[in-house]
């Protein structure tokens, strides 16, 4: 455990300052799913290639503190990540934390950084209650910068609804696919209908060709994909001869799954989305990724994220009154002028909302002629 | 009420996946038969085919020579792990828990392998390509449902091992060797079997049948580098399943857990990975020699 702690340190420890007119060394924690599942690492890495590009940027421009990013894989392990929580509030004194991939890792931790006040920007979870559940504190030390489930699930119902008759869901049988299937399952009970369909599966499958039989046997027109393995879905739709319009999480948008799937068989699917890729500064920063990560830059969105949960957090750090948890918290609520990738506004948080993303700012997004774009049916 | 048409596409999917886990198991049966000891490793063995064989079709190889040199390199790799993780520690055997060394060397093998893969090929999951036809929407009618190809080639592919085993293990002189060291070691070197160059072929044959199982699979499911435990598990249920006992147990085994699998999923999808392993559990537990199995005591 210690060895893989100093291995993880001395492979992902980045000092970034220029000049030594700049203030001591401000630590940034970060806690992200970097091994496990390769969903999880698709989103850990890309939030993470965000963030190091912000702080880069931040270098570049001659920023203020001497930033140094103590970066630690979680292995979507929630015990891992408490750990590492801790010993990044305890042993590095970070200033404040930004993680991780894994709701469920998020919810272990949160309470113990609330109860120590220590401030934490949570991404690219996406559970619903992460930030709300302590917004009523005095004060709250959760935010987050990432989709959040709620929105995203209910545009994409308020679209299927109004565009499809009959609606069936797959979903993983992990906590989070469970939480999305009853977040799903209430959303569309609050629209007066009811899904035709509900098939949940394991995470580690590699055939779908069963529950797509039951998917069209009950004639949905529209399949929501709740599924880590984003691309499994599409398999069997050739051989059962079953091409129903496709929806689902913000994973969708992945550029691995467009490699997986392919840009025919993925033409029409539907996402929830914060990165309006028809805008310049999304597409130049999409160049400026590619440019600096090349092949492994594959997810416009969560990197896009990331780099504004960086741009945020280093933004309260130069305005906070003294490097210290509570002042670093307090500057975070009060973060104004941000020039967001993303969806993010330029003054993301306020007394009683944590969330970068609001509803107001998630979209739907749809593969288009091998590029997501908004959805305009 | 299943209808007839469903029926056959769960049915063909079954035998798709459960000729998988039948070229996979013949990996476990034949390093069993004459060592009694397998390469828990067998599905990272299948991983590794499976990234090899994507990423010299990827580079513009053709497919029945990419498929040739994963198949060289997997008994290179399998004679590698006779010769450099289980051999050395055979002279502990005697010492107590000295017999079971090669469970973590095998293991300790699978986890380098998987390791290798994430730092060549990164820890997403990638795209195989198609190896008979242009694209994966490639289907053709089987009793009027739609088959891709790839899933009638595995198919036919492990009834065709089943008969190559056959004929080898008792039509063969290195398969009567196979069967000799299986009864006893001492008296087949005395009846002139070479015991060393015989337990290395075993352990190149189920490399190399790992290395099909992975030129196979890769275009059927996603090709990442955690996916070869899912295919030792259930290699593994397979094996006991049908007995450890001959080619034909094995691989009646394996089509009885994929079309299990497989319908189990349709009725219910939430524990359908679980029922197959469930029914495994139950029949060795009526049976627990297999279905192909002898009751009898080991001699070795």
């Amino acid at each position: 455990m210690r060895r893989v702690h100093f291995v993880g340190l001395l492979a992902f420890s980045t000092a970034i300052g220029v000049g030594s007119a700049q203030a001591a060394d401000v630590k940034v924690g970060v806690v992200q799913g970097l091994s496990g599942p390769p969903a999880i690492v698709d989103f850990g890495e890309s939030y993470l290639q965000g963030i190091k590009l912000a702080a880069k940027d931040y270098a570049a421009k001659g920023g203020k503190h001497k930033i140094e990013l103590v970066v630690y894989d979680d292995e979507a392990n929630p015990q891992k990540a408490v750990s590492l929580v801790q010993r990044l509030m305890q042993n590095d004194k970070a200033a404040v934390i930004i993680g991780t991939v894994s709701s469920g890792n998020v919810l272990a931790f949160a309470p113990i950084m609330q109860k120590a006040g220590v401030p934490l920007v949570a991404g690219p979870s996406i559970a619903t209650n992460i930030t709300t559940q302590f917004i009523n504190e005095n004060p709250s030390y959760i935010f987050r910068c990432s989709m959040v489930e709620k929105h995203q699930i209910d545009a994409m119902l308020d679209w299927g609804v109004k565009t499809f008759k009959k609606i069936g869901l797959v979903h993983s049988t992990t906590g989070y696919g469970n939480f999305a299937a009853k977040e799903i399952a209430d959303g569309i009970g609050t629209r007066g209908t009811k899904l035709v369909a509900v098939e949940a599966v394991a995470p580690n499958v590699n055939d779908l060709t069963p529950q797509m039989l039951k998917m069209k046997e009950a004639g949905a027109e529209l399949v929501l994909n709740f599924h880590e393995s984003f691309e499994l879905m599409y398999r069997p739709m050739p051989k059962i001869d079953y091409r129903p319009r496709v929806a689902g999480n913000w994973g969708l948008s992945s550029l691995k799954v467009l490699q997986i799937v392919g840009s025919q068989e993925l033409e029409g699917t539907v996402m929830g989305q914060a990165l309006d890729l028809s805008l310049d500064e999304p597409k130049a920063f999409v160049t400026r990724m590619e440019k600096e990560y090349g092949k492994d830059f594959r997810w416009p969105v969560i990197a896009a994220l990331g780099y504004d949960a960086m741009q945020v957090v280093l933004k309260a750090i130069d305005s906070a009154s003294a490097i210290e948890h509570k002042a670093v918290r307090d500057a975070l609520e009060g973060v104004d002028g941000i020039k967001g990738i993303s969806a993010t506004p330029a003054k993301p948080f306020g007394l009683k909302d944590h969330e970068c993303l609001d509803k107001e700012h998630v979209f739907l997004g749809v593969w288009k002629g091998g590029q997501v774009v908004r959805l305009q049916d | 009420m299943i209808s007839a048409t469903n029926f056959v596409q769960l049915l063909f999917s079954g035998l798709a996946m459960g000729a998988i886990y039948a070229l996979t198991a013949k990996g476990l049966f034949i390093a069993h038969l004459a060592t009694a000891r397998m390469n828990f490793g067998q599905g990272e063995f299948l991983m590794i085919a499976a990234y090899l064989s994507m990423a010299l079709i990827l580079a513009g190889i053709p497919v029945a020579v990419s498929a040739v040199v994963v198949i060289a390199v997997m008994g290179a790799l399998g004679w590698a792990l006779e010769r450099f993780a289980l051999r050395p520690l055979d002279r502990f055997r005697s010492l107590a828990g000295g017999q079971y060394s090669w469970v973590l060397t095998t293991m300790g093998v699978a986890l380098i392998i998987q390791n290798v893969a994430t730092l060549v090929w990164g820890k997403s999951s990638q795209y195989s390509p198609p190896l008979f036809s242009e694209s994966r929407s490639n289907v053709i009618k089987v009793f009027g449902v739609g088959v891709f190809v790839e899933e009638l080639v595995v198919i036919v592919t492990a009834l065709v091992v089943v008969a190559f085993f056959y004929w080898f293990l008792f039509r063969t002189r290195q398969g009567r060797g196979i069967q000799a060291i299986a009864f006893n070691p001492e008296a087949a070197t005395l009846l002139g079997v070479d015991v060393r160059r015989t337990v290395t072929l075993v352990f190149v044959l189920a490399a190399v049948l790992a290395g099909i199982s992975g030129i196979l699979v890769g275009p059927i499911v996603t090709v990442q580098p955690h996916m070869g435990l899912v295919f030792t598990v259930k290699a593994f249920a397979v094996a006991s399943l049908g007995g450890f006992a001959n080619p034909l147990g094995v691989l009646v085994g394996a089509l009885i857990f994929g079309i299990t699998e497989s319908f189990s999923n349709y009725f219910n999808s939430k524990f359908g990975d679980l029922i197959p392993l469930i029914i495994v559990l139950v029949l060795l537990v009526i049976k627990p020699s297999g279905l192909f199995g002898e009751a009898k005591a080991d001699v070795r």
